[in-house]
């Protein structure tokens, strides 16, 4: 740990003002092995330098004295003809300077090198590439109990089952979280409302917090959920994002500004697919506090209890969709050949996984949509190769268990306390490891398996630690070659403030 | 001195019949050149109905030379397809210099290549800024840094422009000239102007009548813009419906079209400024004064300008300018002549309150801006700026005056430089420059310098120099002595 962050501040210098002028550039230039364009430049160009137009304020390698020696001695007659005034960076004068003439003081003054640069940390970093581990994990579940399903090792009723019990075990636990989170939220609501209320009440809250809003939620985008990195930070960022929380009860427009999206979707829907189905129990994170906009929190619970027993109608209806589909999807590939399948659903699984939103906030309506199709394409492409309408069912249904729902409670689970994101981890980790043990193994006699899935656990934590160590740590030693140049040249950034405002009057 | 004239060929994808911003500077500038006795010839792709050699008036040859068109109007880059058609017409025409202009064209890049192969002088004329961070702009400014690599001089059209262009193509800051646009005054004028200019001496003195605003007489605020995204329309959006409750006595005329127009007339429906804002649609060049007459105020709202010729426009035609401080455009104007704000909203609209108080309480002399923009910005100054550099590149004025440079050093500096202080055309000089680009793209720069070499010594033997016909010269201005201000 100290070793790393001693040699982060070795990556890192302080950026100073000296710092931000390119004589860096040049100087590395010198250092490195090949050749650079600046290479060419400066090695044809350095001399002209040391010349009447004083323009080496680019490269000064430490040679100051001896321009300055030669321009006293130059004293040329053509430079105190033309310094009559000093330069400046304007058009509309016709200045005593030629045009090429380059002001050694001004000359890219308002260049910034890495203006928005963010120095990561080791083991932050680590904890961020959890996150990751967690989808690649549940990616090997997969693939692991449909090789399970195929070879016939393991029973699809059995796969299905668990997942199945799983998923309402953890539906259960989730519901139970979201309505913990409801009713803090009303509390702190109410409080906060005492108070600020009494103390200044402000019509233009809505702006104020959204304002507030954006960059917070701007910032954990870029930084893999930096915000969320312990649990008392994540609670403290989450009710710091929901700002000023006086507001809400002053304007008569609610913002909930940590999901926006949700807000605006549309309830009812059929669920008939998967997509609107987790959109709606995604829409149960945020669906009371809409409804709370106008009531009190004793119809809250039976508005709760609507939504659970929706979500059960459209869970029922999946089921059966699925199990409809399947004798359809067991026969779709039949023509296909199975390497070309492998291959397919190997890119499919590589999408997922490279498309998923890992920085997601518990909010988001129903993320990655690509990385979920993807996936879910994959376990369809997969399932149409198994011989039986059981077996294509139970994949199918693990399928959309792992990848719709599994993600939902996964960030939820993050989002509320870092144990769990923790021991959710290790519990993935453990379960992709001991899986790939197990499919690799022997198959002749009992003892073999258990042993080698044992094997497989540790063979996968060591991997896991290594690639999270490694990648975090190449990651870190590949800043420095971060080299973002902003300047007046880019296009700005509108700043529209009234923009929601009448998106909303839409 | 004596005044040597040159053989000039201007390269760019963008010209005439096409309107637009570079290809207007082009046909000025070069109207401006043949008046001070150069030859100019442009060469342009075929546009639909534009084939061939074209004449335009003060004797400019065009070249609409075949090519395919991919997008915009930028040809499809062919390295090497145009290199014969392009030794043809040099050749014909004697060109010494060849002066490319836009770096979205691939015409004028691969030109340059071709020019230096030939062993011409080169000139390259950048028009706009560019990032570093999206793939588009990493692309370009690799493409960039290949022509520039080996390109004499670059002229660019502000400061910023200079700061972009030196950091993309990783270029001498010395080789880099800022030679501004500039306006044709006399197209640009506020509505009561005279159109001739008086008779020298007899009114000498004469400045229009300064025309009184009332403080309830309505202000008119012109915006004409192509209306996309980077000219900040959607600021525009936001302001519009605020400033016009701020300031109940003013309306909006917008000019332009583009894929933002959508949102301009849904922020009008919703607001129901109807009578307020007039938006009236795509407009040709030759009536934007017409428009700009029409108002008090022009309000720029864009998001990166280079330069933003538009702006000097409504500066000469009597508006009080008010604009976002991006790009070049702290550059362009004074500060009396323009308010500045930054690209946001709610900057926009203070700006524009303090433009409006400004003018209602008559403290701005809009009258005079005309005269005083005719004295910044006029196209005969910028040809003489342009000949200086065509001087300076083919050594006709000595290195030390032009890059500043001191004798005594010569031989340390120029490996790769010529003794009269322009590059040098050694194929190993020149591939030493290009193999400088980057650890990959280097080698693969100098692959295409061999090759476009042995297409020239193909080209020399195949069709040889002396076959072909040399062009006659239409009959060259004289230069009226104009010497007075380099004396100066």
């Amino acid at each position: 740990m100290t070793t790393t962050a001693t040699r982060n501040d070795d990556t890192f210098p302080p950026l100073t003002r000296s710092a931000t002028l390119p004589i860096d550039v040049g100087s590395s230039v010198r250092a490195r092995s090949h050749l650079a364009p600046e290479d060419a430049v400066n090695t044809a160009s350095l001399p002209p330098r040391l010349n009447g137009f004083e323009n080496n304020g680019l490269h000064d390698w430490g040679a100051e004295s001896l321009p300055r020696r030669l321009r006293s001695k130059l004293g040329s007659r053509s430079r105190s003809r033309r310094r009559k005034r000093n330069w400046k960076k304007i058009l509309w004068v016709k200045q005593s300077y030629p045009d090429n003439y380059t002001d050694q003081m001004t000359f890219l003054d308002s260049l910034q090198r890495n203006p928005r640069l963010q120095p990561y940390d080791f083991w932050p970093l680590v904890a961020d590439s959890t996150v990751i581990v967690q989808q690649v994990c549940s990616v090997i579940v997969f693939v692991v109990s449909f090789v399970g399903i195929f070879t016939e090792r393991v029973s699809p009723v059995a796969v299905v089952g668990w997942g199945s019990f799983a998923t309402f075990v953890g539906w259960l636990i989730w519901d139970w979280w979201v309505g913990q989170e409801d009713e803090d939220e009303v509390l702190q609501r109410q409080n906060s409302h005492r108070i600020r209320g009494a103390r200044h009440p402000r019509p233009e809250g809505g702006n104020a917090s959204t304002v507030a809003n954006t960059p917070s939620a701007a910032s954990s985008v870029t930084n893999l959920g930096s915000t969320e990195r312990n649990p008392s930070q994540a609670n403290l960022g989450s009710t710091d994002r929901h700002p000023a929380p006086g507001n809400w009860g002053s304007s008569d427009r609610l913002p909930s500004p940590g999901n926006p999206a949700v807000m605006r979707q549309h309830p009812g829907g059929s669920a008939t697919s998967l997509q609107s189905s987790t959109s709606q129990t995604s829409r149960n994170t945020t669906d009371p506090r809409d409804g709370l906009k106008h009531r009190p929190s004793a119809p809250l619970r039976r508005g709760r209890t609507s939504l659970r027993l929706s979500t059960i109608k459209s869970a029922v209806l999946i089921y059966f969709t699925i199990l409809g589909l399947s004798p359809i999807l067991k026969s779709l590939t039949r023509s296909t050949s199975p390497d070309s399948i492998w291959a397919m659903s190997f890119w499919l699984l590589a999408i997922n996984i490279f498309f998923y939103d890992y920085s997601g906030g518990v909010g988001v309506k129903f993320p990655a949509s690509l990385s979920t199709n993807a996936a879910l394409m994959a376990s369809t492409v997969l399932a149409s190769r198994l011989p039986s309408t059981g077996q294509v069912f139970s994949l199918t249904l693990f399928s959309i268990e792992v990848f719709g729902l599994f993600p939902v409670f996964r960030r939820y689970a993050r989002h509320r306390s870092w144990q769990y994101h923790i021991a959710l981890t290790v519990l993935l980790v453990v379960g992709a490891g001991g899986g790939v043990g197990l499919i690799l193994g022997e198959r002749k006699d009992g003892t073999w398996p258990r042993r080698n899935g044992l094997f497989g656990v540790f063979v996968g934590v060591l991997i896991a630690f290594v690639a999270m160590g490694a990648s975090s740590w190449w990651l870190i030693g590949l800043q420095k070659y971060k080299n973002a140049m902003n300047g007046p040249w880019d296009q700005a950034r509108p700043i529209i403030i009234s923009r929601r405002q009448w998106d909303d009057d839409e | 001195m004596s005044h040597r004239t040159y053989n000039i060929a201007m390269v760019s994808d963008f010209f005439f019949p096409q309107p637009g911003g570079v290809e207007s500077h082009i046909y000025q500038l070069a109207t401006k050149l043949v008046d001070r006795g150069h030859k100019i010839i442009i060469v342009t792709h075929a546009y639909e109905d534009r084939k061939g050699i074209r004449y335009l008036t003060n004797g400019i040859k065009v070249y609409h030379v075949p090519f395919a068109v991919i997008y915009r109007s930028a040809t499809f880059p062919t390295v090497f397809s145009f290199f014969p058609l392009f030794r043809n017409i040099m050749i014909r025409e004697q060109i010494e210099i060849v002066h490319g202009h836009a770096s979205l064209s691939s015409l004028c890049h691969e030109a340059l290549l071709h020019a230096r192969t030939m062993g011409l002088r080169t000139v390259f004329t950048d028009h706009s800024l560019y990032g570093f961070a999206d793939a588009a702009s990493i692309l370009t400014n690799k493409l960039l840094k290949f022509t520039l690599s080996d390109v004499d001089h670059i002229i660019c059209v502000s400061h910023t422009c200079k700061e972009n262009t030196v950091l993309r193509a990783a270029l001498d800051p010395l080789m880099v000239s800022v030679i501004p646009n500039a306006v044709v005054s006399e197209n640009f004028r506020p509505l009561n102007y005279p159109a001739e200019p008086p008779a020298p001496g007899a009114a000498f003195k004469q400045t229009p009548p300064a025309h009184q605003l009332g403080s309830n007489d309505p202000i008119t605020i012109v915006v004409i813009s192509r209306l996309f995204y980077n000219k900040g329309i959607d600021l525009l959006t936001a302001s519009i419906p605020r400033i016009l409750e701020n300031h109940p006595n003013t309306r909006f005329v917008i000019a332009g079209s583009g894929p933002k127009a959508i949102d301009l007339e849904q922020m009008i429906e919703q607001n129901v400024l109807q009578d307020k804002v007039e938006m009236l649609g795509p407009v040709r060049h030759d009536q934007v004064r017409d428009i700009m007459v029409c108002g008090h105020i022009y309000l720029h709202p864009s998001l990166t300008e280079a330069f933003g010729t538009v702006i000097v426009e409504a500066a000469s035609c009597g508006l009080y300018v008010v604009c976002t401080a991006v790009g070049g455009i702290p550059e362009v104007l004074p500060g009396h002549m323009t308010v500045f704000a930054n690209p946001e909203e709610e900057s926009i609209v203070t700006a524009m309150g303090k433009a409006i108080a400004a003018l209602r309480a008559n403290k701005v002399r809009t009258e005079r801006f005309h005269d005083q923009v005719k004295a910044m910005y006029s196209w005969d100054n910028i040809a003489k700026r342009t000949e200086r550099v065509y001087r300076g590149i083919t050594g006709d004025i000595s290195e030390s005056e032009f890059y500043g440079y001191d004798e005594r050093n010569a031989a340390e500096w120029s490996a790769t430089r010529g003794r009269s202080g322009v590059r040098s055309f050694a194929l190993i000089d020149r591939l030493k420059r290009y193999y400088g680009c980057g650890v990959w793209a280097g080698k693969l720069f100098c692959l295409c310098v061999v090759i476009d070499y042995l297409i020239f010594l193909f080209c020399e033997w195949w069709w040889p120099r002396d076959r072909i016909d040399i062009a006659a010269d239409w009959p060259r201005k004289q230069l009226q002595s104009d010497d007075e201000d380099e004396k100066a």
